[in-house]
């Protein structure tokens, strides 16, 4: 176990000394690596910022009915009558919740941040409406339905919510199978990157390869010293790529602020949690530690 | 014990590096190996080490068929070797102690212990005031010695010497000699390759190979 210890200590130490003979080679693969994972790790920042706030919309599709503002309440009310005989001639299950104008003020000067604005119309401005929450999705039954309801008297609007969120999350789900595409093919990129910068090592200390196996160095004993260098590679690349992007998202948040504002929203990007950053690190010294592994079979495979 | 039964090396076909060499050489034996460039020294002596196998016949190093030696059990074999290479094959960006101290490293030996032995090897080649050196500013035969301190770091059984006389002048030759033998007389095996004439009347057994083949030999009076 000592030895076992001693040797990767070794290992470490030359690695830090091959680094150390020609740091611009090293530093000029860790740009290059890092380069490379910039691209797939903005992507998962982007989609890990996205993630909470499409998860707070709704996916199944809702229709808003908004009565007539002149009529009165309990016609209003009355409504609810005609509505749930059409849902059931259309064969259509829904949660059909009467939302009266009262009711909507209050969520919105709550939710939107336009209290004072609201204040200054003197008035309630919105009309009693019902928000029908459907179990179906078939997009061609929801607009049929839509249109019957909007033949009803005293229905004023009949607006189907629901659509854009649905566009939103196949959209999310595009953006996330892209990314993984994306974070392979970069992955086989850094791969290839660390595989051929350990090849150019091991070929350049070619001869102090020989002797060592003259002396009684083993493969394993051999071979460490250039899988801490892989790794090493792809731990810095993730490193700096990760701080190339947190430097990024200063200016990027600048104007997403003043399209944010648009919205009363007040969304900013933000750089990746410790937990998935530390993945990311886990993940990227693998990389290059694959990279160096083959590299370093196949080159003193050659050697022999 | 080193035994060669009938050992021949074919590099390609009809080009032999050794023909058919029949040879023993007991524990504690300094042998010199001579023969003009391309006699075959240098395959032999890589065969003791494992680095050539032979087409045909045995090679047995202290019990061990290298033959039919494993890949992965050729390091265990060469720490029990002490190797002068040709050209001495010293690491030139590294100092003369880190050098000598490789093959304790190479074992697992810890960096104090490992440097200990190293001191004490370059002390017996007379290099004590050198450790800081890096090996090209030493002369030829400092060079030289420095090879010699790190095969006998590891308290070899067997020590494998390509030509190392090969370019010292007189002098440093037979300080080079004089330190072999003395790992002789302390029990090692020496094997020496040289084609270097004024030296085989300082050692008792000399074999002569010409084109891969044992074409003399011969023991002084020393081997008495």
């Amino acid at each position: 176990m000592l030895i076992w210890f001693r040797q990767h200590l070794f290992a470490l130490k030359s690695a830090l000394s091959h680094l150390r003979a020609s740091p611009g080679n090293f530093l000029f693969n860790v740009l290059v690596v890092a380069i490379t994972l910039a691209l797939p790790i903005a992507g998962l920042t982007l989609i890990e910022n996205i993630r909470p706030v499409s998860a707070q919309l709704s996916i199944e599709p809702e229709i808003s009915v908004f009565v007539n503002p002149a009529t009165p309440r309990v016609d209003a009310m009355a409504l609810s009558i005609p509505i749930k005989k059409i849902l059931k001639e259309a064969n259509i299950t829904a949660k059909l919740n009467f939302v009266t104008k009262d009711k909507a003020l209050a969520a919105m000067e709550e939710n939107s941040g336009l209290a004072e604005v609201l204040a200054t119309l003197g008035g309630n401005p919105l009309p009693d409406a019902y928000v029908l929450s459907l179990s179906n999705s078939d997009s061609h039954k929801v607009e049929a339905l839509a249109q019957q309801l909007k033949s009803l008297t005293n229905v004023d609007i009949v607006q189907v919510d629901s659509a854009w969120v649905k566009r939103l999350s196949a959209l999310m789900q595009v953006l996330q199978v892209s990314l993984l595409f994306l974070a392979i093919t970069l992955g086989l990129v850094v791969v290839v990157v660390i595989f051929n910068a350990t090849r150019l090592q091991v070929i350049s200390h070619q001869s102090e390869i020989s002797i060592a196996r003259l002396l009684g160095a083993t493969n394993s004993f051999i071979h460490k010293p250039y899988y801490y260098t892989g790794a090493l590679l792809g731990l810095l690349a993730a490193c700096a790529a990760m701080a190339i992007i947190a430097l990024s998202l200063g200016p990027l948040n600048q104007s997403i602020a003043e399209f944010a504002k648009l919205y009363a929203s007040e969304f900013r990007l933000m750089p990746l949690g410790v937990f998935p950053s530390l993945i990311l690190l886990a993940l990227s010294m693998l990389l290059g530690l694959c990279g160096a592994f083959f590299s370093v079979r196949r080159q003193l495979a050659r050697i022999n | 014990m080193i035994e060669f039964q009938h050992v021949s090396k074919e590099y390609s076909r009809d080009v032999f590096a050794l023909r058919d060499i029949s040879l023993t050489i007991a524990d504690g034996e300094l042998i010199f190996l001579a023969g003009p460039s391309g006699a075959g020294k240098s395959t032999l002596l890589k065969m003791i080490a494992g680095v050539e196998r032979p087409s045909s016949g045995t090679v047995m190093v202290n019990g061990q068929d290298i033959g039919k030696l494993k890949a992965s059990s050729l390091p265990y074999l060469r720490r029990k070797l002490g190797l002068i290479l040709q050209g001495q094959g010293l690491l030139l960006d590294r100092s003369v102690l880190a050098n000598v101290m490789l093959p304790l490293i190479v074992v697992g030996a810890s960096a104090s212990e490992a440097e200990t032995r190293a001191r004490a090897a370059l002390e017996k080649v007379d290099l004590s005031d050198k450790i800081g050196a890096f090996p090209l500013t030493l002369s030829g035969g400092e060079q030289q010695r420095v090879a010699i301190a790190r095969a006998i770091v590891n308290r070899p059984q067997i020590i494998l010497a390509d030509e190392p006389t090969a370019f010292l002048d007189r002098e440093n030759a037979n300080k080079v000699l004089c330190a072999l033998k003395a790992f002789q007389s302390a029990g090692i095996t020496c094997i020496i390759s040289s084609h270097d004439e004024q030296l085989f009347d300082q050692v008792s057994r000399v074999i002569y190979l010409s084109e891969g083949a044992i074409s003399d030999a011969w023991t002084s009076s020393l081997a008495a």
